[in-house]
């Protein structure tokens, strides 16, 4: 039997397959089809430090090989997910981290150190890519603001550190870079990528919030090259996300230079997908002569 | 609070696709698990394996379930109505084709207050859920591994089709014992006019359920509140997931300080229709 597992910084997972904020509620959902022990980690949706209503609906909307998504950052606050939801999740076999998005940095701050007096937690991860309500920027579209965020959080909050990044700028390695220089553990690579869906005949947006997230396999190219080139350029672990569905796109992230990976909108199209991978995943690996994933991470020969 | 999980995902054979009526067909899909779970009211997703373009499920209610020879449920039957891209390639699929399919999702139809007689209110193609749910009102079928269980005397089913052609599987409801009532909007069937309206002009049941276009159901609130009826909707939110884990189902429903949006998929899809958060 190969071995499974991975270490990212502080960070350490009986496998490389967890799954992604927003794409598998609050796990209790999932409570009857998906095996929790066999899975290398769960990340809870966004929390954010008071209460959500989210976007009017349509929230999500059907594209070629791919959905978008406005669903808004909907959740009840941290306050509830502390009292409700982590007493829950922290009793799961697997590792769970929580993620959380800031308005400002101080509140990035503030809940960091909430979160880091919470019991059973194996990391934080940083959803620097929400828009910033104040400008309508996303945090990590700026290196500089990000390295404020990740050392802010770094200096109150002990647990490890994941930066979770968005593709939506001219050039992710310099971001990907702050993170690291500021602390970060690993960078998640990628939220989803911006776009729209037009009803032409009505003139009209299809969601209600105009535009929204890109998922699904059609950004697993996009991802896979954003991963390989912040993989080549900056010394940082990286967990690879987008599009990724089955076990040959789990095996190129890999190869690419992820040290792990998170499933995202699979999980609604086949929910047991996760735990189907990590079944998976000793063959693939056989199928490379390579005895752990460790070995195969970031060989591509190129 | 959301019901515990306990769906299946299975790859479930096609034992039968035939036409009901104008775009609508009925799909035979063999799932014993599922079959054997789940209850009027609930229901699956249905996914085309093999291909990520149409890449999510989609949401269709239990028509039935189909018993084998020792009365045991293996296999559930669906009907639907050709209106997109998957509808279309579901009409498309043979015997022995195969889809990807979980369930059962949702809570399910509340018993009912009273005894005597129910009305079942269907618009467009909400009729869908109302088969098993007169099966198991009237006692002829067991549902989850409940025994067969008559809770009410007498059930009417109002339906009301845009046009004559439309309207599916009216024997079946027949057969299963409710009295229908049938309105269309161009008055090519029954009464002429909205479903609703008909309703309006007979005596109250003691207790509603409603499935249907928004506008219909919004109606039909109305009414039930006007004259102080217990009423259930089951509401028709386009759905990514169907298990809870997307958020994008919600619909608004009353809280104790104003509205909240609630998951369709985990929360409902039947409402309690005064609780319901309905904008203008
Ligand atoms: C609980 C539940 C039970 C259901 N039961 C049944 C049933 O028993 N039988 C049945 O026939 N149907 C049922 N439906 C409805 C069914 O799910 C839809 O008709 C189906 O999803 C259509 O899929 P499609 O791929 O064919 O259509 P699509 O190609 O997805 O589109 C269908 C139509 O909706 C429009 N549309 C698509 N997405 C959006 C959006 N986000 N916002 C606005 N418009 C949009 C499209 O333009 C098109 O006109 C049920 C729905 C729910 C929630
Ligand atoms: C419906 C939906 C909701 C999401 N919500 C969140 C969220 O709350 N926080 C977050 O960090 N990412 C969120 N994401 C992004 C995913 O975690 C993931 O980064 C992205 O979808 C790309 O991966 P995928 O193609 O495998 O889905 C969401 C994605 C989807 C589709
Ligand atoms: S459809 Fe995904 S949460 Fe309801």
């Amino acid at each position: 039997m190969p071995d499974l597992s991975v270490t990212l910084g502080r960070l350490s997972f009986k496998n490389p397959i967890l799954v992604a904020s927003g794409t598998f509620g609050y796990a209790r959902e999932m409570a009857g089809v998906v095996d929790f022990a066999k899975l290398g980690g769960i990340i809870p949706k966004t929390v954010t430090r008071q209460p959500r209503i989210g976007n009017p609906p349509p929230r999500t909307v059907e594209t070629p090989s791919g959905m978008l998504n406005a669903i808004g950052l909907d959740n009840d606050g941290i306050d509830h997910f502390l009292a409700h939801h982590v007493p829950y999740l922290r009793a799961l076999p697997t590792a769970i981290i929580a993620n959380i998005a800031g308005k400002t940095e101080a509140e990035f701050i503030e809940m960091a150190a909430m979160m880091g007096l919470a019991e059973g937690l194996e990391g934080l991860e940083l959803n620097l890519s929400c828009p910033n309500v104040s400008g309508g920027v996303d945090f990590a579209t700026d290196p500089e603001v990000t390295r404020r965020v990740v050392a802010g959080v770094r200096s109150v909050c002990p647990l490890p550190l994941i930066a979770k990044l968005t593709p939506n700028v001219t050039n992710i390695v310099p971001i990907a870079q702050a993170a690291a220089d500021a602390g970060a553990d690993a960078v998640s690579l990628i939220n989803t990528f911006v776009g729209m869906a037009i009803d032409w005949k009505r003139r009209r947006p299809i969601l209600g919030n105009v535009t929204g997230g890109l998922s699904g396999p059609a950004i697993k190219p996009l991802a896979l090259r954003l991963v390989w080139q912040v993989a080549r350029n900056v010394r940082i672990p990286i967990i690879g996300i987008g599009g990724i569905s089955n076990i040959d796109d789990v095996m190129e992230f890999l190869i690419a230079g992820a040290s792990a990976v998170q499933i995202g909108t699979a999980n609604f199209f086949d929910p047991t997908v996760s735990t189907r991978i990590v079944d998976q995943l000793p063959s693939a690996l056989e199928t490379l002569k390579s005895g752990s994933v460790v070995e195969v991470v970031g060989t591509l020969s190129a | 609070m959301s019901p515990p999980a306990s769906f299946r995902q299975v790859t479930a054979q096609v034992l039968a696709n035939i036409t009901l009526a104008r775009d609508t067909f009925l799909i035979r899909l063999k799932a014993l698990e599922i079959a054997a779970a789940i209850r009027p009211g609930q229901f699956v997703m249905i996914r085309l394996p093999g291909r990520t373009d149409p890449l999510l499920g989609r949401p269709f209610a239990l028509y039935d379930t189909v018993l084998d020879e020792r009365n045991q449920p293996f296999a559930i039957d669906v009907v639907y109505l050709v209106v997109g891209k998957v509808t279309g390639l579901l009409a498309q699929l043979r015997e022995n084709d195969t889809t990807e399919i979980w369930g059962p999702l949702g809570n399910g139809f509340p018993e009912p207050l009273g005894r005597e007689h129910v009305a079942l209110v269907a618009g467009g193609i909400g009729q869908t859920p109302f088969l098993a749910h007169i099966r198991e009102l009237l006692g002829q079928r067991g549902y989850g591994g409940d025994k067969a269980r008559r809770r009410v005397e007498r059930v009417s089913l109002y339906y009301g089709v845009r046009t004559a052609d439309l309207a599916a599987g009216v024997d079946d409801f027949q057969n299963a014992g409710a009295t229908v009532h049938l309105a269309s909007n161009d008055g090519s069937l029954g009464f002429h006019g909205f479903v609703t309206d008909l309703l309006d002009r007979h005596a109250n049941p003691e207790h509603l359920y409603g499935c249907g276009p928004e506008p219909m159901l919004h109606a039909l609130a109305q009414l039930a509140h006007r004259k102080g009826i217990p009423c259930h909707l089951s509401l028709e939110t386009p759905m990514a997931c169907g298990v809870g884990i997307c958020f994008s189902c919600v619909t608004p429903v009353k809280t104790s300080d104003g509205w909240d949006y609630r998951r369709v998929c985990v929360d409902g899809p039947i409402f309690d229709a005064q609780a319901l958060h309905w904008r203008e």
